[in-house]
Parts: C-alpha cells; sequence; structure tokens
C-alpha cells in the first residue's frame, strides 16, 4: 500500500521475468486496466508497484501453427473479435468476446490476458476457452510452463499478475464438423452476465458425436460439462434431450451465486436454460458470418 | 427536426436548437468541476462503515501526518464551528420530528456512508489516501434497516430521544370512506412494493468553495438546483450574514432532483474553504452518489367499486423508508405521494395514511416525480389489478373513472385543485399512438405460439411548479430582461437549468415579446449575484414561472422601447410595426428606425426624445402563478400547485418465460404539458423520463444487506438503460392549455417516471396473465419474474 | 532491474495534434492528465469504474476509457478529445452538428464520449443500422435523452457525411 507507488516498462520478457522476482510481494501487472483501474481508482487497491507489459513484443500478436492459434496475452477483445485468423479458425471465442460488456472503448483496450487472469466468474473469456479445451502458457521464475486453462483455474498458486505473466494462449483450430453456440443471458443491455453458456458439439451426420458446455456466471468459477452429458450421445437432437441437457447442467451447479442480477435458486436454473440455448445455437448452424467486425 | 423560423413567425412553438447545447459538443461547457483555482486543494471525506455505531474516538493525527495534507477534522470540531443544516423543509412545520443535523457525526454514526471526518490536501489522492490513515472506534448498535421493523413496538429509535422512528404521520381523509367501503360491491386490494432507486445524474455533485479574503466572505460554485436558497442554509449552518455567501451553479451535468439542497458536503466545503483561506474542492464518487436514495415505499391499495366498477372509495397505507434524518428535502415526496391521491380519479371518498419512517439507511432526497411517481405506480397497479379482478378492460375502467373534461377547475379530495385536463382525451391519444389494437391482435397470436407479449397503460398526474408556504420552496420566480444600447438582449432569472435546456425556452419567449432575432439573447442563469433572487428548478417550473416573469419583463421593456421609437418616428406606439429588426409606423409610410437605434436613443438621449421612459431599458418582474392558494379552505387544505401536467405512458413488452427477461419491443406517451413552447425539447423530457422509469422498474435498485451494508456501489449494479434496451418511443400531444399561466403552460420536465415504470408492470402482468401472474413488486427483475412464474402454475412452471 | 523503477513515467503524447511530453505519476488515469495537465476539461468524469462513458477519448483513433487507461502506460499515443473535432475555422464536425440540430444531448455531460463512439462508428461504418449504433454506442450511458435522439443524431450525420445513404434509419 503506498502513496507514490513505483512504475516500470520492462522492454522484453526477460527483463520482465527478472523484474518480477526481484520484487517482493506488492507488484502488480498491469495490461490494459481495465480492470484494476476501477480498484485503484477508489483506492480499494493500492500497489506498491506496477509493471507495465504493454510494451513486450513477445505478447502481441495471434499465430497459427499447423493446427494450433496461439494469441497473445496482449491481444484486446476487438483484436480478438475481428483478426482474420481467430474468427475463421475460432469464431466461438469472437463471438464470445463480442459479448463482452463496457462497450467499444472496453474492447479496444481489453486484453484477453487480463480477462483471463481477473478470473472474474461473470466474465465471457473463460468459458469460451474452456469449451475449446484451451492451453495457456506461463512465464514464471521456475521458467516458461504450459498447462490447460482448466488446469490453471484450479491452481492457486500460479502467482498469475504479481509474480508470473501469462504469455499466450494456445488453441487447436475448431473442426470444420465442429458446431458451436454462445449464449449469455443478461438482465439488461449494460449488464454483466447471469449465465453464460458455451456449447461445442460435433455431429455425425445428423447424430451427435461429442457435446462440450461451459456454463460461467453462475458459480465462483466457470463448469465444464462434457462427461454426464455421454448418455446424449449418437442419436439426433431432440427437444427431450434439450430438456435433459438442461437438466444435467442444472444439477452440476453446486454452489450457485447470488448477487444483484438474481439469486442462486435462479441463476442455477439460468445455468440449464443457457446450456440449452447454447447448444440449440450450435445445431441451428451458425456460420463464421454472423459475427460483427 | 429543428424548424427555422420564418418572418412575422414566432419563435413559442418551434424546435428552436438549444443554443446552451453548442458548448458540451465542443467540450467547452463548464461544469462545476472544470473550475479549478489558484491555491486549489481538495477534500476526501471518511465515512461510517457501519449503518448505526457510537463512535467512540476518531484519531487524525495519522492523516496529518502525510505531506501535502492541510487540514484533517472529525466531527467533533465541524460541530464546534456550525449550527445544524438548515432544513430545505422542516418537517417539524408540517407536525413532524426534527432534529439537529450535523455536517458530520459527531458520536453516534446513524447510516452507512454518513460522513465522519475530512481530510484537504493537495491532491485527490493525497487526501483519499491520508483518510485511510484515521483511526475510528466504532462500537455498532444494532440497526434498523426494515421499515417495518422500524415502526414496530419497542423499536430503538435512529434518533437519540425520539419516541419513534415515524419523521412524520399524514392523513389524507376525505368524505365517508367506511360508509363507501361497506356499500360497495367490490373491494380490491393491492400491496405495491416501491424499492429505492434514485436519479443518477451523469455528472455527480460537485462543490468548490473560495474563501474571498477581501470580503471576507465565500463563493462557492457548486451543483446545485437552488442557489439563492442555498444561500441562506451556507449562512445559517457557518454562521455568517446571508449577503456574505455567493453561490454559483454552473453548467449542471443532469439533476433530477438530486442537486436540490441539503447535503451536508455543502456547508462542509464551504468550512474547510473558510478555515483554510484557500479553495477546495470535492468531487461526489458514483459510490457516494448512490448513498443518496429515493420513492422507497410500501402501500396497501385497497379501492371499492359499485357494481359498475365505478371507484366508490380508495384507501392507501403507506410505509416509506426514508432513511436516516437529512436536511435534503427528500421526506417531503412522502407528503406529495399522499397528497396527488387519488390522481386523475373521480372518488371523493378516500383514507391515506403517510407513513415517512426513519431508519438506519442513507437518507432521501428529492428525485424526478417527486413522490407524485408514487402515487401514480401505485393507483396504476391497483387500476389495472382491479381491471384484472372485475373482468373490466383496464382501458375502460380507467375512462370509467377519470374525472371528466368538463369538470375542471377540479377540486380534489386533498384539497388540490387541478387546473385543466382531457384524460380520456389523452389516453386514447396514446392508445393511438402506439396502435393498441394491432398490438393486442399480436398478443393473441404470439400466444398461440406460446409468446407472452404486454401491454400496459399508465397514467400520471403531475402536479407541477408546487410551493410549501413557510419554506424556501416558493411558487414564483423573477426575471431581469435588459436590452443594451445595441439591441441585445441579457437576460437574467432565479431559474436554473438542471440541462433541460429551459434557457433556449425563455430565449424564445423573450425574443417573441421583443420582437428580435433569438441569436440577440443570452441567458444568465444560477449566479446569487448576478440573477434576481429565484428558486431555481424543481416541480417541473422552469418554463412556467421562469418563462411566465421573462414574458412580463420583456413586456414592460418592450413597451419601453416602443414609447421611443414612436417619440423618435413622431408616430403613436399602436401604428409601430416592427419586423426584422426594423421600426416602420402605419402612419408615416416611409420612416424606418432599426431597433438598436431605438435602443441607442433610449440610452442616450434622456434628457430629449427619450424623456417619455424611465432608462436604463431594463424590467425585472415575478410571476407568480395564480392557481396557487395558500389560505386554507374550510378543511384546512391549501392547493400549493398551479398546474396540473398529465400523461399516458403505454409499454408493449415480451417475457421470456424460460428466464424472466423482459423485453421492450414498442413504447408510447401522450401527454398534456400545456403549450408546448419548443417541440424537440419537450420530446426529449419525455423520452428522458420514460428511460428512467424503465430502469426504474426493471433493475435500478440500490440495495443493503441486512446490517445496512450499502451492496449497491458502481454502475456494475445499478445498472441503468442503455440505448439497445429501448425501442423507439411514439410521442403525441394532447394539450389543454392551462388557463391561469403565461400561454397555458403546465410543465413539461418531471412527469413520466411513475407512469412508465407502472405501465411496465401492468404490460408484465398482462403478458403473463394467461400463467396467472401477478406481480406489485419492483424492480422486475428476471429472477424475480422468474420466481413468480415458477410460483404461480402451481409450481409448474410454463411448459 | 531497480534502475527501470521510477514513481513516474516519461510520455509522449500527441493530443488533438499537439504534442506533449509529460512525466505522469504511476497509477494516474488519462483522464486526470487531460484535464489537470493539458487542461482538456470537455473530458468528463462519471463513475472511474469504466460503466458510464463520460471520460471517452480517442486513444490511436480507437475510442477508450480515460477514466481506466493509465496514463503512464501510452508510451507515445495520439490522442483525440472532444475538443479535436472542429475543423481549421473552428466549425463544427457533421456530427457535432447534427447532435446540435437534433437534440442528442440534453445536460451534455454524456455527449462528448457519445460524439466520440459516433465517430469511430460512422469512420469505417458508413450505413450502420440500428442495431450497429446501439453496439457502437454500447459503452456509454445517457440519463438525460432516453436516446432517441442520439440515434437519430447519429443516422442524420451518415446522412450528411456521405450523402448517398438517404435510406438509413
Ligand atoms: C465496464 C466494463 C464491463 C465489462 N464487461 C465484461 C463482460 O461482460 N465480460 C467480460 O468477459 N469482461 C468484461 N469486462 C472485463 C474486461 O474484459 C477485463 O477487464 C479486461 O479483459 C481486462 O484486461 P486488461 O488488460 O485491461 O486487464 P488489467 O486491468 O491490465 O489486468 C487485469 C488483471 O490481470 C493481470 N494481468 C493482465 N495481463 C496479464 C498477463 N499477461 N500476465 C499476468 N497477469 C496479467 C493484472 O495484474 C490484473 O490483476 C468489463 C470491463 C469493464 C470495465
Amino acid at each position: 500500500m503506498s502513496l507514490h507507488p513505483m512504475y516500470a516498462r520492462p522492454r522484453d520478457l526477460e527483463q520482465a521475468s527478472q523484474l518480477l522476482a526481484s520484487l517482493s510481494s506488492g507488484a502488480v501487472i498491469i495490461a490494459g486496466g481495465q480492470e484494476i483501474m476501477p480498484f485503484i481508482n477508489y483506492g480499494v487497491m493500492m500497489p506498491d508497484v506496477y509493471v507495465d507489459i504493454g510494451g513486450i513484443k513477445a505478447l502481441k500478436g495471434v499465430n497459427v501453427n499447423d493446427d494450433e492459434v496461439s494469441i497473445g496475452a496482449l491481444t484486446v477483445h476487438r483484436d480478438i473479435q475481428s483478426t482474420e485468423d481467430i474468427v475463421e479458425r475460432l469464431p466461438l471465442l469472437a463471438y464470445a468476446a463480442q459479448q463482452i460488456g463496457g462497450g467499444w472503448q472496453v474492447h479496444n483496450r481489453g486484453t484477453i490476458g487480463g480477462n483471463i487472469v481477473s478470473m472474474h466468474p461473470l466474465y465471457d473469456i473463460a468459458p469460451a476457452l474452456l469449451a475449446l479445451d484451451a492451453d495457456v502458457e506461463l512465464l514464471s521464475d521456475k521458467g516458461l510452463q504450459r498447462m490447460s486453462l482448466l488446469q490453471l483455474q484450479n491452481d492457486s498458486s500460479h502467482g498469475l499478475g504479481s509474480s508470473s505473466i501469462l504469455t499466450k494462449i494456445l488453441v487447436k483450430t475448431m473442426l470444420p464438423n465442429v458446431l458451436w453456440g454462445y449464449y449469455k443471458l443478461k438482465n439488461s443491455a449494460g449488464a454483466y452476465g447471469s449465465a453464460n453458456a458455451a456449447a461445442v458439439i460435433q455431429m455425425d451426420g445428423e447424430k451427435i458425436k461429442s457435446i462440450r458446455i461451459v456454463i460461467g456466471a453462475v458459480s465462483e468459477t466457470s463448469v465444464v460439462i462434457s462427461k454426464a452429458l455421454d448418455g446424449y450421445l449418437g442419436g439426433a437432437y431432440t427437444l427431450e434431450i434439450g430438456r435433459a441437457i438442461e437438466k444435467v447442467c442444472i444439477d452440476a451447479i453446486d454452489e450457485p451465486l447470488s448477487d444483484q442480477q438474481g439469486d442462486g435458486v435462479w441463476r442455477k436454473a439460468m445455468a440449464g436454460i443457457a446450456a440449452r440455448r447454447a447448444t440449440e445455437m450450435a445445431l441451428s448452424n451458425l456460420t463464421t458470418s454472423s459475427i460483427k467486425r | 427536426m429543428i424548424e427555422d423560423k420564418k418572418e412575422s413567425e414566432s419563435y413559442v412553438g418551434k424546435s428552436i436548437r438549444a443554443k446552451e447545447a453548442r458548448a458540451p459538443l465542443i467540450g467547452k461547457a463548464k461544469y462545476t468541476n472544470d473550475y479549478t483555482f489558484s491555491g486549489q486543494l481538495y477534500a476526501h471525506i471518511l465515512r461510517s462503515p457501519h449503518a448505526a455505531a457510537k463512535i467512540n474516538s476518531v484519531d487524525v493525527s495519522g492523516a496529518k501526518k502525510v505531506s501535502g495534507v492541510h487540514l484533517a477534522i472529525c466531527g467533533q470540531d465541524v460541530f464546534n464551528h456550525t449550527n445544524g443544516i438548515t432544513d430545505h423543509l422542516n418537517p417539524a412545520i408540517f407536525g413532524g420530528k426534527s432534529t439537529r443535523l450535523p455536517c458530520m457525526a459527531v458520536d453516534e454514526a446513524w447510516c452507512y456512508g454518513q460522513p465522519v471526518a475530512i481530510v484537504v490536501a493537495e491532491d485527490e489522492r493525497t487526501a483519499r489516501y491520508a483518510a485511510s490513515r484515521i483511526q475510528v472506534d466504532y462500537t455498532p448498535l444494532e440497526p434498523i434497516i426494515d421499515v417495518e421493523k422500524a415502526v414496530a413496538k419497542g423499536a430503538r429509535s435512529v434518533v437519540p430521544g425520539w419516541e419513534d422512528n415515524t419523521l412524520i404521520y399524514v392523513p389524507f381523509m376525505n368524505g365517508d370512506t367506511q360508509a363507501a367501503f361497506d356499500a360497495a360491491s367490490h373491494v380490491i386490494t393491492t400491496d405495491v412494493k416501491i424499492h429505492r432507486f434514485s436519479s443518477q445524474p451523469m455528472e455527480t455533485r460537485c462543490y468548490n468553495a473560495i474563501w474571498e479574503h477581501d470580503t471576507e466572505s465565500i463563493t462557492l460554485y457548486g451543483t446545485c438546483q437552488n442557489p439563492h436558497p442555498l444561500r441562506l442554509v451556507i449562512a445559517e449552518t457557518l454562521r455568517m450574514n446571508e449577503n456574505k455567501i455567493r453561490i454559483i451553479a454552473s453548467t449542471i451535468g443532469g439533476a433530477f432532483g438530486l442537486k436540490m439542497h441539503g447535503h451536508p458536503e455543502e456547508p462542509l466545503i464551504c468550512l474547510m474553504a473558510k478555515l483554510l483561506g484557500r479553495p477546495v474542492k470535492w468531487v461526489e464518487s458514483r459510490e457516494e452518489c448512490l448513498l443518496i436514495g429515493a420513492r422507497e415505499q410500501q402501500h396497501k391499495v385497497e379501492m371499492a367499486f359499485d357494481s359498475d366498477g365505478v371507484m366508490v372509495g380508495l384507501r392507501d397505507n403507506v410505509l416509506a423508508n426514508i432513511g436516516a434524518p437529512s436536511a435534503c428535502p427528500g421526506w417531503g415526496m412522502v407528503f406529495l405521494t399522499g397528497l396527488t391521491m387519488p390522481g386523475p380519479y373521480k372518488v371523493e371518498n378516500i383514507d391515506v395514511h403517510m407513513n415517512a419512517v426513519t431508519t438506519n439507511k442513507p437518507s432521501w432526497n428529492a428525485a424526478r416525480g417527486y413522490g407524485k411517481e408514487s402515487t401514480a405506480i401505485a393507483l396504476e397497479l391497483a387500476m389495472d389489478n382491479a381491471a384484472r379482478q372485475l373482468g373490466i378492460s383496464p382501458i375502460d375502467l380507467r375512462l370509467k373513472n377519470f374525472i371528466a373534461k368538463d369538470s375542471f377547475p377540479y377540486n380534489s379530495p386533498t384539497g388540490l385543485v387541478y387546473d385543466s385536463g382531457d384524460y380520456s382525451g389523452v389516453l386514447l391519444k396514446a392508445l393511438e399512438t402506439i396502435d393498441y389494437q394491432g398490438w393486442k391482435d399480436k398478443q393473441a397470436a404470439a400466444l398461440i405460439e406460446g409468446r407472452y407479449l404486454g401491454i400496459g397503460v399508465a397514467f400520471e398526474l403531475t402536479p407541477e411548479g408546487g410551493t410549501i408556504p413557510g419554506t424556501m420552496v416558493a411558487g414564483y420566480d423573477s426575471s431581469t430582461v435588459r436590452v443594451g444600447p445595441d439591441g441585445t438582449v441579457r437576460v437574467l432569472t432565479g431559474i436554473t437549468s438542471p440541462g433541460t435546456h429551459n434557457a433556449t425556452a425563455m430565449a424564445q419567449i423573450a425574443a417573441d415579446e421583443l420582437g428580435v432575432d433569438i441569436a440577440k439573447i443570452e441567458v444568465l442563469q444560477g449566479d446569487t449575484n448576478a440573477s434576481p433572487y429565484g428558486f431555481g428548478n424543481y416541480s417541473g417550473r422552469s418554463t412556467i414561472v421562469g418563462g411566465g416573469s421573462v414574458a412580463l419583463a420583456a413586456q414592460d421593456v418592450r413597451a419601453k422601447i416602443n414609447a421611443v421609437a414612436a417619440a423618435l418616428l413622431e408616430v403613436e406606439p399602436d401604428t409601430l410595426n416592427l419586423v426584422s429588426g426594423v421600426f416602420s409606423s402605419s402612419a408615416k409610410s416611409d420612416a424606418t428606425l432599426t431597433f438598436a437605434e431605438v435602443c441607442y436613443a433610449s440610452y442616450t438621449r434622456a434628457y430629449d426624445v427619450a424623456m417619455c421612459i424611465d432608462p436604463p431599458l431594463e424590467a425585472t418582474r415575478t410571476f407568480k402563478p395564480p392557481g396557487i392558494r395558500h389560505t386554507p379552505d374550510e378543511n384546512g387544505r391549501i392547493n400549493p400547485y398551479p398546474s396540473y401536467s398529465n400523461a399516458v405512458y403505454v409499454v408493449v413488452c415480451e417475457v421470456d418465460t424460460d428466464t424472466g427477461k423482459i423485453d421492450l419491443l414498442s413504447l408510447a406517451a401522450a401527454h398534456d404539458c400545456g403549450k408546448v413552447i419548443n417541440p424537440i425539447l419537450v420530446e426529449g423530457q419525455v423520452c428522458g423520463a420514460f428511460a428512467m422509469g424503465l430502469g426504474g422498474a426493471l433493475s435500478e435498485d440500490i440495495q443493503y444487506d441486512a446490517n445496512g451494508v450499502q451492496l449497491t456501489k458502481s454502475f456494475k449494479d445499478y445498472v441503468m438503460l442503455r440505448m439497445a434496451d429501448i425501442p423507439p418511443i411514439g410521442v403525441a400531444h394532447h394539450d389543454c392549455p392551462n388557463p391561469d399561466n403565461y400561454l397555458g403552460l403546465k410543465g413539461a420536465g418531471e412527469a413520466g417516471v411513475g407512469g412508465s415504470a407502472a405501465a411496465l408492470v401492468n404490460a408484465v402482468n398482462d403478458a403473463l396473465e394467461p400463467l396467472g401472474v401477478l406481480m406489485h413488486e419492483m424492480p422486475l427483475t428476471p429472477s424475480r419474474v422468474w420466481s413468480a412464474i415458477q410460483n404461480a402454475n402451481n409450481g409448474e412452471g410454463v411448459n | 532491474m531497480e534502475d527501470l523503477l521510477d514513481t513516474s513515467a516519461l510520455i509522449q503524447l500527441r493530443v488533438d495534434g499537439e504534442f506533449h511530453e509529460l512525466d505522469v505519476l504511476a497509477g494516474r488515469t488519462l483522464l486526470d492528465v487531460l484535464r489537470d495537465d493539458i487542461g482538456k476539461k470537455g473530458t468528463h468524469l462519471g463513475c472511474k469504474t469504466g460503466h458510464c462513458g463520460a471520460c471517452t477519448v480517442m486513444i490511436d483513433g480507437k475510442v477508450a476509457k480515460s477514466c481506466i487507461t493509465m496514463a503512464a502506460t501510452l508510451a507515445r499515443a495520439e490522442i483525440t478529445t472532444i475538443e479535436g473535432l472542429l475543423d481549421e475555422k473552428g466549425g463544427l464536425h457533421p456530427i457535432q452538428q447534427s447532435f446540435w440540430d437534433e437534440a442528442g444531448l440534453q445536460c451534455g455531460y454524456c455527449a462528448p464520449g457519445i460524439v466520440l463512439s459516433a465517430l469511430e462508428l460512422v469512420t469505417d461504418n458508413h450505413h450502420p443500422s440500428a442495431e450497429d449504433i446501439e453496439l457502437a454506442l454500447a459503452g456509454s450511458l445517457c440519463r438525460c435523452t432516453g436516446y432517441q435522439s442520439i440515434k437519430r443524431s447519429v443516422a442524420e450525420a451518415c446522412v450528411r457525411m456521405y450523402p448517398a445513404n438517404e435510406n438509413i434509419n
């Protein structure tokens, strides 16, 4: 807690990681600032040191290697929404990024890395990435480390934001026969999500081959549901199956959130509705053309 | 679209572009926070984290040690320098309780967020940091948050020394209500719960006080709606003479009642400037702004009807959770809610009990509608409920019970005198505007597909231009019209603008009365050293009394100018013509004079041709709307309003029964604000109020936990509507000019929050009627609507 | 490593065409720097949490909320505030003119931010649909107008800027 915090703008990753290692606690990484500035403005957070990673080239850009898309942590939401490689290969992510609140102003500055590291239950990026089984790459004093986002979500010792840096997000290109849907339930245009669901479905002709659903905004962390849906594979989609999916997803929520957007009982029920709607959106064969750049 | 005025036409009635709208568009408007003075210091206020607590000690030494801090003081020190804050409306005048209202908590904090200590420093960041170094030792008390607990027997008094927590109880009774209810065929009861939502202008409050060393006086640049009356409050609270205070309310970024005065920070910041001899600025954070409450009321409305569906009696018992005591006029909203009963309905027998109850929540301030919006919400929800129970259409039930258009002026059972109106006409106009039948058809078709559309209507009667005897809420106002030697015009008025462009309306009136180009008119508002004494803006009064007084003053000045023009042209004044700034006379075909030449002569030839007038070309006049009556009638009742604007709001929505989410499909309003001075400005008022009411009904909600700790701290939780939420709004006028006011004005700024909120609730209930859902508790968040759907249908929900 | 740390950062901003080199304290917002150091008071403080949009400016041609942008992180940037929209002769930008004509503002506190968001929209999209306008202005709150006249103002601006556009609404 300091009235006169320090600021550093490391040139590259090496310098950044050395700097972070040299600082005892109290350092805060800043990217777009869209998450931390409100806390700083209200004095809720008074860091001793800001480490601005905005100047680090290695954290920027979107690349494709074989079938893997690598997204630099500093990529802003607006670019997630419009970069060709993301729109074509990861339309679910592009679409989810479009559902982020705060307007273009926030989309132009908020980074995907900052969004993930915030681990805010109501946010949109994590459900989409979890549905795509994404990996992340971290840099800490232990060096570079790759792990799944799911693993990261359950690991409280990652030190992201103060001692380690999220460098990139790695996602396999979605296969052409993969259908996807994303449904965000929010009370009004300016509200945060009350239930966010991402669905990724593989079809075999008319038959459902696999389903993976991720529910966000309903519990403290996003909930990945796939195994529990195994019983509904192999046939065509029907409304009954939709209802059954709804039920499975409701049952998957143990401790629903309760906030001003709505109480826990409703939230839990909405997990099911959002899941069914995301599924239906996927099955209605939504294509990349519906993405607004 | 902006219309151009043709020669010989008048400005009044045209959509004239607001002159004052240019500066904000180029970033040059000067809002209060835009003023910074040499030696500027900044204040930060430390607030109570408890709803109720004894303050054992406040240790500011930690703050004083921070470099850059000039002053850090606690409530006791401030207490020693000040009197209690003068009430905007003292409840004691009306038979209620009063108490000393300190600028800061002294030995007991009575709500979350109450100021406890203040730090003044070189910059805001230092002040805030230093405030976090202040140590306060509290002993928390059991807070009284719930209104029912507050009125329960034996409840602890929020204000030590009071025998109970009712700040004021006001009954409104007329006729023989008991007999009416006994004889009625139907009695329909509706429990209406209105939550805490406030006006949240985009600009929060800001005060920047300067100690003027030469004159030992204070200049306060402040976001305030009523600069002259505030001057008295500051003077009394700081134990100074009123003539040592100057208030400048510059451009205001929205007010809606929230910037009416009584806030502790007003005298507090002035005191800081006085103690330090330096300019001190305080900018309210959004979190602080969300402490200001309004409207939280619960009603038990009972309507008695005869067998024809004619209302024969009305009862209501209202508990309003007004929070902790405050010098702001918020509590008065409760009084007005009762006074405006039974709104547009012709029923003599009423029995309405208003209870303004003090609790340990933060206090209210005025909010657009000033209680009249709550009357509309309670009545209109109850009317729809009654219609449903009686099996009559909500339209027919209203048409049957409206005061007929030939019964005006109408004496209401609370003592008001409604000036004019055609309520049925307004309702029918609104239905036509929305295409009511068309939507009814669509609703029926949608239901077959399992979709739930609803159409709701609601009436709002909005008495405007109010005044309360014995208070600084006056009904009249004054303006000066000054024409310079070059023929340009300066209008100075006691009316202020919260951002509604009422200066343009006044300029239109002045231009017409003087016969000059509107471009030659400058309107100055909000500086107590320049404007004539006035009461600022509230109660939709600005154009009624501001416009009226400008017209009177302009007429006086015009008479002087005409006299000089006639003398110069050597003709009779009644032969004069003024067109496009040139005087001519029907008695003399060749001679002309420009308006400017006449004005110059008026100033310079006082001893010959201009002998006929008293120079300069200036007049100050007051408009006192004649409809107001403060002499009590035989029942002791007064009519504090000169004007009764009214409107009908229609909402069409679709409810997603899976989620409870409400989608707005179409909106319309028809209203009667008397003569429309500037259609595009009036439309803006209607649409803005519509959005505010819908936001209130859908999502805006200031919540506290069971301990009275604020949960709603930012716009993340206080969700106001955005552009995508609001479909196009059809606006229609159905004007019945006020017979008593200049040009028939009735007021256009305040109405709409209650009517639109009620129409939304009625629309949702209409949509869900097939499911047996009926809700009278706001806001209608998806979770609340969804639960209601689950609970109806025997817990089966919808299939 | 220590030499990387400082209590302030040197930044270079071109604000409305004018160059400023500034040494800004860590943690300060772009809003504060614009208002207090450079005097651009047309950029307003409304909530300090990024929700209301009153503080909107353009950074390198894209809208941003200056109250949640830390000034130190803008090593070099081109900033456009509402004050930079006038033409050389001081004439209003067509968007400003349309907002004025169509009463797209009342108190005006949100107007600078909304006008700049509209500018970003119409720069790339000459034919915005109602939905496009809603999306582009989603980051701003207006408390006075109910947004009706704002939508009308943006549509009108497009018609004026791209006269072939008569049919949009
Ligand atoms: C008004 C508003 C509405 C919003 N609505 C939504 C919404 O609906 N859905 C949604 O998903 N999001 C929403 N957001 C959140 C927004 O998407 C995130 O705040 C944003 O993505 C954060 O990115 P940033 O770069 O600005 O983060 P910063 O504020 O810079 O950082 C956020 C956190 O991440 C850490 N950090 C950042 N980058 C890294 C990195 N590379 N490595 C390690 N640590 C890092 C920081 O230390 C900090 O703790 C909203 C934000 C606002 C202001």
